[in-house]
Protein backbone atom coordinates (compact mmCIF):
# COMPACT_ATOMS: atom_id res chain seq x y z
CA UNK A 1 0.00 0.00 0.00
CA UNK A 2 1.14 3.56 -0.91
CA UNK A 3 1.72 5.74 2.11
CA UNK A 4 2.62 9.69 2.28
CA UNK A 5 5.18 10.59 4.09
CA UNK A 6 3.38 12.02 6.73
CA UNK A 7 1.57 8.66 7.05
CA UNK A 8 4.55 6.77 7.43
CA UNK A 9 5.49 8.71 10.74
CA UNK A 10 1.96 8.17 11.50
CA UNK A 11 2.78 4.62 11.36
CA UNK A 12 6.72 4.34 12.55
CA UNK A 13 4.98 5.94 16.10
CA UNK A 14 6.75 9.82 15.24
CA UNK A 15 3.25 11.19 16.38
CA UNK A 16 2.70 8.76 19.75
CA UNK A 17 1.39 5.60 19.85
CA UNK A 18 -2.34 5.96 19.56
CA UNK A 19 -1.63 7.42 15.91
CA UNK A 20 0.46 4.12 15.57
CA UNK A 21 -2.09 1.72 16.46
CA UNK A 22 -4.67 3.58 14.81
CA UNK A 23 -2.95 3.88 11.29
CA UNK A 24 -1.83 0.06 11.79
CA UNK A 25 -4.87 -1.39 11.89
CA UNK A 26 -6.04 0.68 8.70
CA UNK A 27 -3.01 -0.59 6.81
CA UNK A 28 -3.70 -4.08 7.78
CA UNK A 29 -7.48 -3.59 7.25
CA UNK A 30 -6.96 -1.65 4.06
CA UNK A 31 -4.03 -4.36 2.80
CA UNK A 32 -6.18 -7.58 3.68
CA UNK A 33 -9.22 -5.31 0.76
CA UNK A 34 -6.15 -4.88 -1.70
CA UNK A 35 -6.16 -1.28 -1.08
CA UNK A 36 -3.95 1.06 -2.58
CA UNK A 37 -3.94 3.93 -0.23
CA UNK A 38 -4.98 5.73 2.73
CA UNK A 39 -7.85 8.30 2.21
CA UNK A 40 -8.88 10.75 4.51
CA UNK A 41 -12.08 11.10 6.11
CA UNK A 42 -14.54 14.31 6.95
CA UNK A 43 -17.07 12.57 9.28
CA UNK A 44 -16.39 9.41 11.02
CA UNK A 45 -19.16 7.62 12.93
CA UNK A 46 -18.23 5.44 16.28
CA UNK A 47 -20.59 2.09 16.40
CA UNK A 48 -20.13 -0.13 19.16
CA UNK A 49 -20.30 2.02 22.08
CA UNK A 50 -23.44 -0.07 24.04
CA UNK A 51 -21.94 -1.74 27.03
CA UNK A 52 -24.68 -4.19 27.29
CA UNK A 53 -23.31 -5.13 23.22
CA UNK A 54 -19.54 -5.18 23.84
CA UNK A 55 -19.08 -5.99 27.68
CA UNK A 56 -16.30 -6.09 29.58
CA UNK A 57 -13.92 -7.61 27.10
CA UNK A 58 -15.00 -4.24 24.69
CA UNK A 59 -15.00 -1.80 28.20
CA UNK A 60 -11.24 -3.58 28.93
CA UNK A 61 -10.12 -2.52 24.94
CA UNK A 62 -11.23 0.85 25.26
CA UNK A 63 -9.86 1.35 28.63
CA UNK A 64 -6.49 0.16 27.52
CA UNK A 65 -6.79 2.28 23.96
CA UNK A 66 -7.61 5.54 26.55
CA UNK A 67 -3.92 4.97 28.10
CA UNK A 68 -2.58 5.95 24.98
CA UNK A 69 -4.19 9.22 25.12
CA UNK A 70 -5.97 9.59 21.32
CA UNK A 71 -7.29 12.34 20.57
CA UNK A 72 -10.06 11.88 17.46
CA UNK A 73 -8.87 14.28 14.43
CA UNK A 74 -11.49 14.58 12.61
CA UNK A 75 -15.86 15.33 13.31
CA UNK A 76 -16.68 12.29 15.30
CA UNK A 77 -20.48 10.87 16.31
CA UNK A 78 -21.32 7.71 18.44
CA UNK A 79 -24.10 5.39 18.46
CA UNK A 80 -26.58 5.08 20.78
CA UNK A 81 -25.69 4.00 24.29
CA UNK A 82 -27.08 1.77 26.55
CA UNK A 83 -29.15 4.03 29.09
CA UNK A 84 -31.65 6.29 28.54
CA UNK A 85 -29.66 9.71 28.92
CA UNK A 86 -32.78 11.33 30.37
CA UNK A 87 -32.93 8.65 33.13
CA UNK A 88 -36.62 8.65 33.26
CA UNK A 89 -37.32 5.61 31.10
CA UNK A 90 -38.54 2.87 33.25
CA UNK A 91 -38.32 0.42 30.36
CA UNK A 92 -34.57 0.85 29.07
CA UNK A 93 -32.83 -0.67 32.33
CA UNK A 94 -30.23 1.45 34.08
CA UNK A 95 -28.25 -1.73 35.39
CA UNK A 96 -24.95 -0.91 33.60
CA UNK A 97 -25.57 3.21 33.92
CA UNK A 98 -21.77 2.98 35.49
CA UNK A 99 -19.94 0.91 33.08
CA UNK A 100 -21.69 3.01 30.08
CA UNK A 101 -20.68 6.29 31.82
CA UNK A 102 -17.30 4.81 31.83
CA UNK A 103 -17.41 3.85 27.89
CA UNK A 104 -19.32 7.49 26.66
CA UNK A 105 -16.77 9.28 29.12
CA UNK A 106 -13.14 7.69 27.36
CA UNK A 107 -15.03 8.35 23.83
CA UNK A 108 -16.15 12.02 24.94
CA UNK A 109 -12.55 12.56 26.40
CA UNK A 110 -11.13 11.42 23.14
CA UNK A 111 -13.21 14.21 21.37
CA UNK A 112 -16.37 12.48 20.31
CA UNK A 113 -19.45 14.78 20.00
CA UNK A 114 -22.25 13.17 22.68
CA UNK A 115 -24.71 12.52 19.87
CA UNK A 116 -25.83 8.91 20.71
CA UNK A 117 -27.77 8.36 18.19
CA UNK A 118 -27.74 6.05 14.91
CA UNK A 119 -28.49 8.87 12.51
CA UNK A 120 -25.24 10.80 12.22
CA UNK A 121 -26.67 11.94 9.36
CA UNK A 122 -29.41 14.43 10.65
CA UNK A 123 -26.41 16.21 12.90
CA UNK A 124 -24.07 16.60 9.74
CA UNK A 125 -25.64 16.14 6.59
CA UNK A 126 -23.19 14.11 4.20
CA UNK A 127 -22.21 15.47 0.86
CA UNK A 128 -22.16 13.46 -2.32
CA UNK A 129 -18.74 11.78 -2.87
CA UNK A 130 -17.64 12.04 0.10
CA UNK A 131 -15.35 9.71 2.18
CA UNK A 132 -16.78 8.78 5.25
CA UNK A 133 -15.75 5.77 7.99
CA UNK A 134 -19.04 4.94 9.71
CA UNK A 135 -20.03 2.30 11.57
CA UNK A 136 -23.73 1.44 12.43
CA UNK A 137 -25.23 -0.17 9.69
CA UNK A 138 -28.27 1.54 8.41
CA UNK A 139 -26.41 4.94 8.95
CA UNK A 140 -24.49 3.86 6.51
CA UNK A 141 -26.68 2.58 4.10
CA UNK A 142 -28.41 5.63 4.38
CA UNK A 143 -24.81 7.63 3.63
CA UNK A 144 -24.65 5.56 0.71
CA UNK A 145 -28.23 5.21 -1.00
CA UNK A 146 -29.81 8.47 0.15
CA UNK A 147 -26.84 10.82 0.42
CA UNK A 148 -24.74 9.39 -2.05
CA UNK A 149 -21.99 10.09 0.21
CA UNK A 150 -18.86 7.03 -0.14
CA UNK A 151 -18.54 4.88 3.28
CA UNK A 152 -17.72 1.26 3.80
CA UNK A 153 -19.91 -0.69 6.72
CA UNK A 154 -16.49 -0.53 9.34
CA UNK A 155 -16.85 -2.58 12.59
CA UNK A 156 -16.16 -0.54 15.80
CA UNK A 157 -12.75 -0.85 16.55
CA UNK A 158 -11.79 0.60 12.75
CA UNK A 159 -14.16 3.32 13.11
CA UNK A 160 -12.10 4.33 16.45
CA UNK A 161 -8.77 4.01 14.26
CA UNK A 162 -10.13 6.21 11.64
CA UNK A 163 -11.55 9.04 13.59
CA UNK A 164 -7.95 9.05 15.23
CA UNK A 165 -6.09 8.83 12.14
CA UNK A 166 -9.02 10.93 9.72
CA UNK A 167 -8.52 8.38 7.26
CA UNK A 168 -9.58 5.05 6.25
CA UNK A 169 -8.32 2.97 3.46
CA UNK A 170 -9.17 3.80 -0.15
CA UNK A 171 -11.33 0.05 -0.76
CA UNK A 172 -15.27 -1.22 -1.27
CA UNK A 173 -17.61 1.05 -1.87
CA UNK A 174 -15.04 4.20 -2.04
CA UNK A 175 -13.96 3.21 -5.13
CA UNK A 176 -16.72 4.00 -8.37
CA UNK A 177 -16.16 0.16 -9.79
CA UNK A 178 -17.45 -1.66 -6.47
CA UNK A 179 -20.54 0.84 -6.47
CA UNK A 180 -22.45 -1.32 -9.46
CA UNK A 181 -25.55 -3.02 -9.10
CA UNK A 182 -25.56 -6.19 -9.89
CA UNK A 183 -29.42 -6.94 -9.97
CA UNK A 184 -32.51 -4.66 -10.43
CA UNK A 185 -35.58 -5.49 -8.40
CA UNK A 186 -38.62 -3.60 -8.80
CA UNK A 187 -40.75 -3.22 -5.85
CA UNK A 188 -44.39 -3.76 -5.50
CA UNK A 189 -46.52 -0.26 -4.55
CA UNK A 190 -46.26 -0.21 -1.02
CA UNK A 191 -48.43 1.84 1.56
CA UNK A 192 -46.36 2.57 4.43
CA UNK A 193 -42.91 2.16 6.54
CA UNK A 194 -43.90 -1.37 7.85
CA UNK A 195 -44.61 -2.46 4.24
CA UNK A 196 -40.82 -1.02 3.28
CA UNK A 197 -39.19 -2.15 6.38
CA UNK A 198 -40.43 -5.89 4.87
CA UNK A 199 -39.43 -5.32 1.76
CA UNK A 200 -35.89 -4.40 3.11
CA UNK A 201 -35.72 -7.79 5.03
CA UNK A 202 -36.30 -9.66 2.31
CA UNK A 203 -33.75 -7.84 -0.03
CA UNK A 204 -31.29 -8.33 2.74
CA UNK A 205 -32.19 -12.14 2.91
CA UNK A 206 -32.54 -13.16 -0.90
CA UNK A 207 -29.75 -10.85 -2.09
CA UNK A 208 -26.12 -10.57 -1.20
CA UNK A 209 -24.81 -8.24 -3.91
CA UNK A 210 -25.63 -4.78 -4.78
CA UNK A 211 -29.25 -4.31 -5.66
CA UNK A 212 -31.28 -1.93 -7.08
CA UNK A 213 -34.57 -0.77 -6.28
CA UNK A 214 -37.00 0.62 -8.91
CA UNK A 215 -40.13 1.66 -8.09
CA UNK A 216 -39.16 3.79 -4.75
CA UNK A 217 -39.85 7.10 -6.44
CA UNK A 218 -43.33 7.69 -4.23
CA UNK A 219 -41.76 6.77 -0.71
CA UNK A 220 -41.40 8.54 2.38
CA UNK A 221 -37.71 9.59 4.07
CA UNK A 222 -39.25 7.12 6.55
CA UNK A 223 -40.04 4.35 4.24
CA UNK A 224 -36.76 4.62 2.79
CA UNK A 225 -35.12 4.87 6.04
CA UNK A 226 -36.86 1.70 7.20
CA UNK A 227 -36.34 -0.11 3.99
CA UNK A 228 -32.24 0.48 4.10
CA UNK A 229 -32.24 -0.25 8.34
CA UNK A 230 -34.08 -3.53 7.49
CA UNK A 231 -32.19 -4.63 4.52
CA UNK A 232 -28.48 -3.24 6.13
CA UNK A 233 -29.84 -6.06 9.28
CA UNK A 234 -30.94 -9.30 7.74
CA UNK A 235 -28.76 -9.21 5.08
CA UNK A 236 -25.08 -7.22 4.76
CA UNK A 237 -26.56 -4.24 2.53
CA UNK A 238 -24.29 -0.96 2.52
CA UNK A 239 -25.63 0.37 -0.64
CA UNK A 240 -28.97 -0.60 -2.29
CA UNK A 241 -29.31 2.28 -4.76
CA UNK A 242 -32.80 3.19 -5.27
CA UNK A 243 -33.53 4.25 -8.55
CA UNK A 244 -34.69 7.68 -8.43
CA UNK A 245 -33.55 8.55 -5.17
CA UNK A 246 -30.01 7.70 -4.63
CA UNK A 247 -28.04 10.23 -6.84
CA UNK A 248 -27.43 9.78 -10.32
CA UNK A 249 -23.73 9.26 -10.92
CA UNK A 250 -22.87 7.85 -7.14
CA UNK A 251 -23.22 4.30 -8.50
CA UNK A 252 -23.85 2.21 -11.55
CA UNK A 253 -26.10 -0.55 -12.94
CA UNK A 254 -23.88 -3.35 -14.77
CA UNK A 255 -25.18 -3.64 -18.43
CA UNK A 256 -27.41 -7.31 -18.91
CA UNK A 257 -28.01 -7.43 -15.38
CA UNK A 258 -31.01 -9.96 -14.46
CA UNK A 259 -33.69 -7.81 -13.69
CA UNK A 260 -37.31 -9.04 -11.64
CA UNK A 261 -39.43 -8.32 -9.44
CA UNK A 262 -41.46 -9.00 -6.47
CA UNK A 263 -45.22 -9.03 -6.30
CA UNK A 264 -47.59 -8.00 -3.11
CA UNK A 265 -48.57 -11.61 -2.24
CA UNK A 266 -44.71 -12.91 -2.32
CA UNK A 267 -44.40 -10.33 0.44
CA UNK A 268 -47.26 -11.11 2.55
CA UNK A 269 -46.29 -14.56 2.23
CA UNK A 270 -42.63 -13.62 3.52
CA UNK A 271 -44.75 -11.40 6.47
CA UNK A 272 -46.25 -14.72 7.73
CA UNK A 273 -42.77 -16.19 8.08
CA UNK A 274 -40.89 -13.44 9.86
CA UNK A 275 -43.92 -11.32 11.62
CA UNK A 276 -46.41 -12.23 14.30
CA UNK A 277 -50.00 -11.15 13.43
CA UNK A 278 -50.61 -7.54 14.71
CA UNK A 279 -53.03 -7.96 18.21
CA UNK A 280 -52.61 -6.61 21.62
CA UNK A 281 -51.10 -9.76 24.49
CA UNK A 282 -51.44 -9.21 27.93
CA UNK A 283 -48.59 -7.03 28.37
CA UNK A 284 -47.80 -5.19 25.02
CA UNK A 285 -44.54 -3.26 24.18
CA UNK A 286 -44.62 -0.69 21.06
CA UNK A 287 -41.42 0.20 20.07
CA UNK A 288 -41.00 2.85 17.81
CA UNK A 289 -37.73 4.68 16.78
CA UNK A 290 -35.30 2.45 14.94
CA UNK A 291 -33.71 3.75 13.46
CA UNK A 292 -34.01 7.00 16.16
CA UNK A 293 -37.23 9.63 15.30
CA UNK A 294 -36.36 13.07 13.74
CA UNK A 295 -38.00 15.50 15.32
CA UNK A 296 -40.70 15.65 12.79
CA UNK A 297 -41.36 12.05 13.10
CA UNK A 298 -41.69 12.73 16.35
CA UNK A 299 -44.14 15.65 15.77
CA UNK A 300 -46.24 13.40 13.62
CA UNK A 301 -46.65 10.76 16.53
CA UNK A 302 -47.46 13.68 18.91
CA UNK A 303 -49.98 14.39 16.51
CA UNK A 304 -51.22 11.02 15.72
CA UNK A 305 -51.76 10.22 19.82
CA UNK A 306 -53.13 13.77 20.68
CA UNK A 307 -56.07 13.04 23.05
CA UNK A 308 -55.72 9.70 23.12
CA UNK A 309 -54.74 7.34 26.21
CA UNK A 310 -52.91 3.75 25.67
CA UNK A 311 -54.89 1.10 26.80
CA UNK A 312 -54.20 -1.14 29.74
CA UNK A 313 -50.76 -3.48 29.52
CA UNK A 314 -49.76 -1.28 26.97
CA UNK A 315 -45.90 0.14 26.98
CA UNK A 316 -45.23 2.45 24.25
CA UNK A 317 -41.32 3.16 23.99
CA UNK A 318 -40.24 5.89 21.50
CA UNK A 319 -36.45 6.51 21.03
CA UNK A 320 -34.45 9.78 19.89
CA UNK A 321 -30.77 10.95 19.36
CA UNK A 322 -28.67 12.11 22.59
CA UNK A 323 -29.05 15.79 21.34
CA UNK A 324 -32.62 15.57 21.93
CA UNK A 325 -32.35 15.95 25.54
CA UNK A 326 -34.58 19.27 25.48
CA UNK A 327 -37.49 18.54 23.03
CA UNK A 328 -38.94 22.01 23.81
CA UNK A 329 -42.33 20.38 24.61
CA UNK A 330 -42.98 17.76 22.30
CA UNK A 331 -42.88 15.46 24.76
CA UNK A 332 -45.71 16.66 26.73
CA UNK A 333 -48.17 15.47 24.16
CA UNK A 334 -46.29 11.44 24.23
CA UNK A 335 -46.37 11.93 27.79
CA UNK A 336 -49.66 12.57 28.56
CA UNK A 337 -50.62 9.87 26.17
CA UNK A 338 -48.23 7.34 28.58
CA UNK A 339 -45.39 7.17 26.16
CA UNK A 340 -42.06 6.97 27.07
CA UNK A 341 -39.01 8.47 25.48
CA UNK A 342 -36.16 7.23 25.41
CA UNK A 343 -33.00 9.54 25.01
CA UNK A 344 -29.46 8.61 22.77
CA UNK A 345 -30.64 4.10 23.65
CA UNK A 346 -32.36 2.18 21.99
CA UNK A 347 -33.66 -1.69 23.20
CA UNK A 348 -31.40 -3.06 20.53
CA UNK A 349 -28.42 -1.89 22.18
CA UNK A 350 -29.72 -1.76 26.30
CA UNK A 351 -31.72 -4.55 28.01
CA UNK A 352 -35.02 -4.00 28.87
CA UNK A 353 -36.99 -4.16 32.33
CA UNK A 354 -40.68 -5.64 31.03
CA UNK A 355 -41.26 -8.68 30.10
CA UNK A 356 -44.11 -8.39 27.60
CA UNK A 357 -45.79 -11.10 25.46
CA UNK A 358 -46.16 -9.27 22.21
CA UNK A 359 -43.68 -6.33 20.83
CA UNK A 360 -45.46 -4.19 18.07
CA UNK A 361 -42.94 -2.50 15.67
CA UNK A 362 -42.43 -0.26 12.85
CA UNK A 363 -39.20 -1.38 12.16
CA UNK A 364 -38.44 -4.25 10.16
CA UNK A 365 -34.25 -3.89 12.08
CA UNK A 366 -35.84 -3.61 15.34
CA UNK A 367 -37.78 -6.86 14.58
CA UNK A 368 -35.07 -8.62 13.43
CA UNK A 369 -33.02 -8.28 16.46
CA UNK A 370 -35.81 -8.05 19.37
CA UNK A 371 -36.38 -11.43 17.89
CA UNK A 372 -33.06 -12.92 17.80
CA UNK A 373 -31.73 -11.20 20.55
CA UNK A 374 -34.21 -10.79 23.43
CA UNK A 375 -36.29 -13.83 21.62
CA UNK A 376 -39.41 -11.67 21.85
CA UNK A 377 -42.76 -12.43 19.71
CA UNK A 378 -42.71 -9.50 17.59
CA UNK A 379 -45.17 -8.22 15.09
CA UNK A 380 -44.54 -5.65 12.47
CA UNK A 381 -47.36 -3.12 11.67
CA UNK A 382 -47.46 0.85 10.56
CA UNK A 383 -47.33 3.20 13.32
CA UNK A 384 -51.03 4.11 12.41
CA UNK A 385 -51.87 0.71 12.73
CA UNK A 386 -50.44 0.28 16.03
CA UNK A 387 -51.16 3.60 17.60
CA UNK A 388 -54.76 2.31 16.52
CA UNK A 389 -54.72 -0.69 17.89
CA UNK A 390 -53.21 0.20 21.15
CA UNK A 391 -54.85 3.54 22.71
CA UNK A 392 -57.98 5.06 22.69
CA UNK A 393 -59.75 8.33 22.70
CA UNK B 1 -6.41 -34.94 1.18
CA UNK B 2 -7.96 -32.53 -0.81
CA UNK B 3 -6.40 -28.83 -1.28
CA UNK B 4 -7.91 -25.30 -1.57
CA UNK B 5 -6.16 -22.57 -3.01
CA UNK B 6 -6.34 -19.75 0.49
CA UNK B 7 -5.23 -16.78 0.72
CA UNK B 8 -3.96 -15.76 4.39
CA UNK B 9 -5.50 -12.25 5.74
CA UNK B 10 -4.40 -11.73 9.05
CA UNK B 11 -1.28 -14.34 9.03
CA UNK B 12 -0.93 -17.19 11.76
CA UNK B 13 -0.88 -20.49 12.33
CA UNK B 14 -4.33 -22.53 11.19
CA UNK B 15 -4.53 -26.00 11.78
CA UNK B 16 -7.14 -27.91 13.52
CA UNK B 17 -10.88 -29.95 13.68
CA UNK B 18 -12.88 -28.20 11.10
CA UNK B 19 -15.93 -26.54 12.34
CA UNK B 20 -18.57 -26.05 9.32
CA UNK B 21 -21.01 -23.32 9.25
CA UNK B 22 -22.11 -22.93 6.12
CA UNK B 23 -23.86 -19.70 5.88
CA UNK B 24 -22.96 -16.16 6.68
CA UNK B 25 -23.53 -15.35 10.53
CA UNK B 26 -23.58 -12.18 12.36
CA UNK B 27 -21.31 -12.47 15.40
CA UNK B 28 -23.74 -10.25 17.36
CA UNK B 29 -26.92 -12.12 17.92
CA UNK B 30 -25.46 -15.75 16.28
CA UNK B 31 -22.82 -16.33 18.68
CA UNK B 32 -23.07 -16.87 22.46
CA UNK B 33 -19.49 -15.55 22.67
CA UNK B 34 -19.15 -17.06 26.45
CA UNK B 35 -19.73 -20.38 25.24
CA UNK B 36 -18.36 -20.25 21.77
CA UNK B 37 -21.27 -21.44 20.28
CA UNK B 38 -23.29 -20.45 17.00
CA UNK B 39 -26.86 -20.41 17.58
CA UNK B 40 -28.71 -23.23 16.05
CA UNK B 41 -25.87 -25.35 15.87
CA UNK B 42 -24.24 -28.15 18.44
CA UNK B 43 -20.88 -28.09 20.27
CA UNK B 44 -18.29 -25.14 20.56
CA UNK B 45 -15.69 -24.13 18.05
CA UNK B 46 -13.13 -23.06 20.52
CA UNK B 47 -9.76 -23.73 19.36
CA UNK B 48 -11.06 -25.59 16.30
CA UNK B 49 -11.19 -23.75 12.90
CA UNK B 50 -14.04 -21.88 12.22
CA UNK B 51 -15.42 -22.05 8.84
CA UNK B 52 -18.25 -19.83 7.71
CA UNK B 53 -19.17 -18.27 4.41
CA UNK B 54 -18.96 -14.71 5.83
CA UNK B 55 -20.69 -12.86 8.34
CA UNK B 56 -23.58 -10.27 7.82
CA UNK B 57 -25.49 -7.62 10.15
CA UNK B 58 -24.27 -5.95 12.64
CA UNK B 59 -20.86 -3.38 13.67
CA UNK B 60 -21.09 -4.72 16.68
CA UNK B 61 -19.78 -7.80 15.62
CA UNK B 62 -15.36 -6.67 15.93
CA UNK B 63 -15.80 -6.51 19.58
CA UNK B 64 -18.08 -9.78 19.86
CA UNK B 65 -14.64 -11.68 17.85
CA UNK B 66 -12.66 -9.85 20.60
CA UNK B 67 -14.58 -11.10 23.69
CA UNK B 68 -14.39 -14.70 22.12
CA UNK B 69 -10.61 -14.10 23.01
CA UNK B 70 -10.87 -12.56 25.68
CA UNK B 71 -13.69 -15.46 27.45
CA UNK B 72 -11.29 -17.75 26.23
CA UNK B 73 -13.50 -19.78 23.81
CA UNK B 74 -11.48 -18.22 20.11
CA UNK B 75 -11.43 -20.79 17.24
CA UNK B 76 -8.08 -21.56 16.33
CA UNK B 77 -8.61 -19.70 12.93
CA UNK B 78 -11.36 -18.82 11.31
CA UNK B 79 -11.92 -19.80 7.39
CA UNK B 80 -14.39 -17.20 5.11
CA UNK B 81 -15.31 -17.27 1.42
CA UNK B 82 -15.65 -13.87 2.02
CA UNK B 83 -13.37 -11.62 4.09
CA UNK B 84 -15.26 -8.18 5.44
CA UNK B 85 -14.27 -5.27 7.11
CA UNK B 86 -15.74 -6.02 10.59
CA UNK B 87 -14.88 -9.77 10.78
CA UNK B 88 -10.97 -8.54 9.84
CA UNK B 89 -10.84 -5.84 12.42
CA UNK B 90 -12.31 -8.34 14.71
CA UNK B 91 -9.07 -10.52 13.60
CA UNK B 92 -6.73 -7.89 14.50
CA UNK B 93 -7.49 -6.97 17.68
CA UNK B 94 -8.36 -10.53 18.77
CA UNK B 95 -5.34 -12.11 17.22
CA UNK B 96 -7.14 -14.63 15.70
CA UNK B 97 -5.74 -15.74 12.17
CA UNK B 98 -7.98 -15.27 8.91
CA UNK B 99 -7.69 -17.38 5.88
CA UNK B 100 -9.88 -16.72 2.35
CA UNK B 101 -10.62 -19.73 0.69
CA UNK B 102 -11.68 -20.11 -3.00
CA UNK B 103 -14.01 -22.76 -3.51
CA UNK B 104 -15.87 -22.78 -0.39
CA UNK B 105 -18.33 -25.01 -1.90
CA UNK B 106 -15.36 -27.65 -2.42
CA UNK B 107 -14.88 -27.22 1.60
CA UNK B 108 -18.43 -28.05 2.30
CA UNK B 109 -18.13 -31.02 0.02
CA UNK B 110 -15.39 -32.69 1.49
CA UNK B 111 -16.86 -31.71 4.72
CA UNK B 112 -19.58 -33.78 4.07
CA UNK B 113 -17.38 -36.68 2.30
CA UNK B 114 -15.12 -36.84 6.32
CA UNK B 115 -12.23 -34.33 5.39
CA UNK B 116 -12.59 -33.12 8.92
CA UNK B 117 -8.88 -31.64 9.82
CA UNK B 118 -7.84 -28.40 8.20
CA UNK B 119 -4.25 -27.34 7.80
CA UNK B 120 -3.09 -24.01 6.13
CA UNK B 121 0.09 -23.74 4.69
CA UNK B 122 0.44 -20.37 4.11
CA UNK B 123 3.98 -20.03 1.79
CA UNK B 124 1.97 -22.12 -0.91
CA UNK B 125 -1.55 -20.36 -0.07
CA UNK B 126 -3.38 -23.91 -0.05
CA UNK B 127 -5.71 -24.89 2.86
CA UNK B 128 -5.08 -28.76 3.21
CA UNK B 129 -8.41 -30.96 4.32
CA UNK B 130 -7.76 -34.03 5.47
Amino acid sequence: MHLTRVEERMLNGEFGEALSVATKILVKVGEALGASKLIEVSHVHISGVSYSNIGEPGLEYLEKLALTKPRFSVYTTVNPSCVDLSLSSRIISLENWEKQAIINGILESMGSRASYTCMPYLLRRPFMFEHLAWGESSAVAMANSFYGALTNREGGPLTIAAAIAGRTYMAGLHLMSERSAKHVVKAPPLNNEAEASLLGLYIGEEYSEITQITGALGWSYSMVKEFLAASAASGSHALVPLDGVTPRGTYAVEEGVERSGIDKRELEYYYDKVSKALELGEETLVYVGCPHLSLSELRQLSTMLDGRRLKRGVHFLVTVPGTYRALGGLDLFLKKAGVEIAVGTCPIVSRITVKPDVVLTNSGKALFYLSKLHKFNVSLASLVDIVKLVSEK
Amino acid sequence: MISLRAKPIIEGECCGELFLVDRKISFYGEVDPVAGEVCGVEGSFKGKVLAIRGIRGSTVSSYIVYSLRKHGVAPNCIVVEDAEPILIVGCIIAEIPLVKVEGFNELVKAFSLGFRRARLISEGGVLILE
